[in-house]
């Protein structure tokens, strides 16, 4: 279980993080061997290119958006990656969160090679391991600060009552615990994001991936939002991908791309 | 537990569909009235294709005769002019004395001219009956009852004068309208525009019963001032001689007897009839059965494109559902519930509109075309609206979100 500022005692309704990737691994009885207990996500030589079967864009063009691509990130460190538009950030961050499955070489999360898993089985690691935050935030307008902060308990079957208290608490945490009750549309662009990292870590996942996580937001309010993320990110895996020197200034390390290449690994 | 969890979940997705619903009440409104639409188009229009099939299963139905003797071809909306059956007082009154026979009489139509002034004619057609009975339904006034029965006999030639003796006619309600003719009043009648200032014929009552089945605005007159007004007394010609058989009697059997009897002419049982009339309009069956299919088919062509612009709508929030984890089933769920609230009012509203419009369209087709009730709604209409609305649209709608849920990706994310 990550050892994040959340009392876990706090979230015990479900089965979470290590203990359900135990489950997955077991079941499949495909884990890698070898791999540092405290390696949360390895990369080993992905390539990815659009266009191809791993691909969506149809066409005959391909476009190599990631090659041979080696990384690892360990638990409680926070990772940047930086690089122009098109380099492969956010095809990473897909990577590992397993919304994307790469052309070639092997992506584990925790050990677990996501490449070799079902879909079904990908997003189910996603929604137990993996906290996603976006640039736009993507939370859903129709839905209270709450609710949405709630969404990613309701796959895993958390009891209505149980799940408004997990939203709560995690939104007093970001300091939004006034907001709760508040619409998407009611709420300001550092808000929004706050929430959005609420509910990023409603699962208590052992990796965050957030992309361009300041991209929509003033420079002090991405400044707060920043603090907010490396204070959740101490031993949990966080990925960051931004342009922005600033924020890219909180990584431990910062992994430079170009034209889908890794560049620079500031080990 | 499992149970539970799934009990959760589908709680969670109603909660979820609902809130996307409310989130663009204008919108959902919209999506509604395009469901209604759909509901419409299948009520209506299948409606029509029913009532294309049925105005003429009616007509022969109305007429309850069992036994239909004609020559070909069936075409009584064409063959008016024609009235092939010679002597046909004659064969009625032989086919009377048969025991398994209740009834006979001839039917004759002629195209005539009518009008109040004989200079000012209008064309329409004429059905030569013996007389009218309850089933003419009358607007205004009453029937005739000719004396001549051609049942008892009384059907030789010196028993019919060469010149109309009743003068009493039941006008079609538009042809009333359009000549602003009422009970009581009198109208000219030909069979050209010449012999018609000849012929004064008393209106006596308006009904629309013979219209409903000729397609056409149609008069009933007496048989015998028909033929007199036409010059076929002596011949004494008709289009059809129906036949009622006796309470007991099979009329299969009475029909394979007569045909044999009259091997010239075409006997059939009033089913045969209606079939044979079809097989004369293979247009109006090829019309009745498209009309059906392109409901089904326009119907369902707009549910499935609904309900995909209504995914597609939702595919950025679909596509940040899907990557915080929530699985394609869940994503489905939640436009499957919104197509089936969609569906169940959309659906309701449509059968709602559905008797209101049809009376209207009736109104206006009758108005135009002269047919009663074309537009015709039985109840398995209403259930394949209702059956399209709320099946085709919750199964389009968990498909077309189980298809977002797959192309939910990152892209919708970027943007």
């Amino acid at each position: 279980m990550a050892a994040c500022a959340i009392d876990p005692s706090e979230l015990n309704a479900e089965p979470m993080s290590n203990h359900a990737l135990e489950q997955v691994v077991s079941a499949t009885g495909q884990a890698s061997t070898g791999t540092e207990p405290t390696t949360a996500v390895r990369l080993e030589t992905v390539t990815h290119e659009y266009g191809s079967s791993g691909g969506h864009t149809g066409g005959d063009r391909v476009v190599t958006a990631l090659q041979n691509v080696s990384m690892a990130v360990q638990l409680g460190e926070i990772v940047g990656l930086a690089g122009p538009s098109g380099s492969g950030k956010s095809t990473i961050l897909h990577t590992v969160s397993g919304l994307l499955v790469p052309t070639d070489g092997s992506v584990e999360l925790l050990g677990t090679d996501l490449t070799t898993l079902s879909d079904r089985r990908r997003t189910r690691l996603r929604r137990q391991h993996i906290g996603i935050v976006f640039q736009r935030f993507h939370l859903l307008p129709s839905l209270s600060a709450r609710a949405n902060v709630a969404l990613p308990l309701v796959q895993a079957g958390v009891p209505t009552a149980t799940r408004r208290e997990r939203a709560e608490t995690l939104l007093e945490r970001v300091g939004l615990a006034d907001r709760t009750g508040h619409l998407p549309g009611e709420l300001s662009g550092g808000e929004r994001q706050r929430v959005a990292i609420a509910r990023a870590l409603v699962t208590d996942p052992d990796v965050i991936v957030a992309d361009e996580p300041t991209g929509e937001l003033d420079t002090a309010t991405g400044a707060d939002v920043l603090d907010l993320l490396t204070d959740i990110g101490r031993n949990r895996a966080v990925l960051v991908a931004s342009h922005d020197d600033a924020t890219l200034s909180v990584a431990d390390r910062v992994v430079e791309l170009r034209d889908g290449q890794v560049s620079t690994d500031g080990r | 537990m499992s149970l539970r969890r799934a009990a959760i979940r589908t709680k969670a997705v109603v909660g979820l569909a609902f809130a996307q619903l409310r989130r663009s009440p204008g919108r959902t409104a919209l999506t509604v009235l395009a469901v209604t639409l759909a509901v419409l188009s299948v009520t209506l229009l299948a409606g029509l294709g029913v009532g294309v099939v049925q105005t003429g299963e009616d007509g022969l139905e109305n007429a309850n005769r069992d036994i239909w003797i004609s020559s070909d071809p069936i075409d009584p909306s064409a063959s008016g002019t024609e009235n092939p059956i010679v002597g046909s007082h004659g064969v009625s009154a032989d086919i009377t004395e048969r025991e398994d026979i209740s009834s006979a009489s001839p039917i004759a139509m002629h195209d005539v001219y009518l009008g109040t002034d004989e200079d000012d004619l209008v064309r329409t057609s004429a059905v030569g009956v013996h007389e009218t009975h309850d089933g003419f339904d009358f607007e205004a006034g009453s029937g005739f009852e000719t004396e001549i029965n051609a049942s008892d006999g009384e059907h030789l030639e010196h028993q019919r004068a060469s010149e109309p003796t009743s003068e009493e006619i039941v006008l079609d309600p538009n042809t009333a309208e359009r000549l602003d003719v009422s009970v009581g009043e009198t109208v000219y009648l030909g069979t050209s525009r010449e012999t018609a200032r000849d012929h004064e014929f008393t209106v006596v009552g308006i009904a629309a019963y013979y219209s409903q089945y000729l397609g056409s605005d149609a008069e009933a007159v007496p048989l015998t001032d028909l033929q007199a007004v036409a010059g076929t007394t002596r011949t004494d010609r008709a289009t059809f001689i129906t036949a009622s058989v006796d309470d007991g009697s099979d009329p299969a059997v009475v029909r394979d007897d007569l045909s044999a009897a009259y091997p010239t002419y075409d006997v059939r049982t009033s089913d045969e009839q209606v079939s044979a009339m079809f097989e004369e309009r293979p247009l109006v069956l090829a019309s009745g059965a498209t009309l059906v299919g392109l409901a089904f088919v326009g119907g369902i062509v707009l549910t499935i494109n609904l309900f995909a612009l209504v995914a597609y709508q939702q595919r950025d929030e679909l596509a940040a559902l899907r990557a915080i984890g929530l699985s394609r089933w869940v994503l489905a769920g939640t436009i499957g519930v919104q197509g089936f609230v969609i569906g169940l009012l959309g659906g309701l509203a449509g059968l709602a509109a559905t008797p209101l419009l049809a009376r209207g369209l009736n109104l206006l087709v009758s108005s135009v075309v002269g047919f009663d009730s074309l537009l015709q709604t039985p109840l398995e209409v209403y259930g394949i609206g209702l059956a399209l609305a709320l099946v085709v649209g919750t199964v389009v709608a968990l498909a077309t979100g189980w298809r977002a849920g797959r192309y939910a990706r990152l892209e919708h994310l970027e943007g």
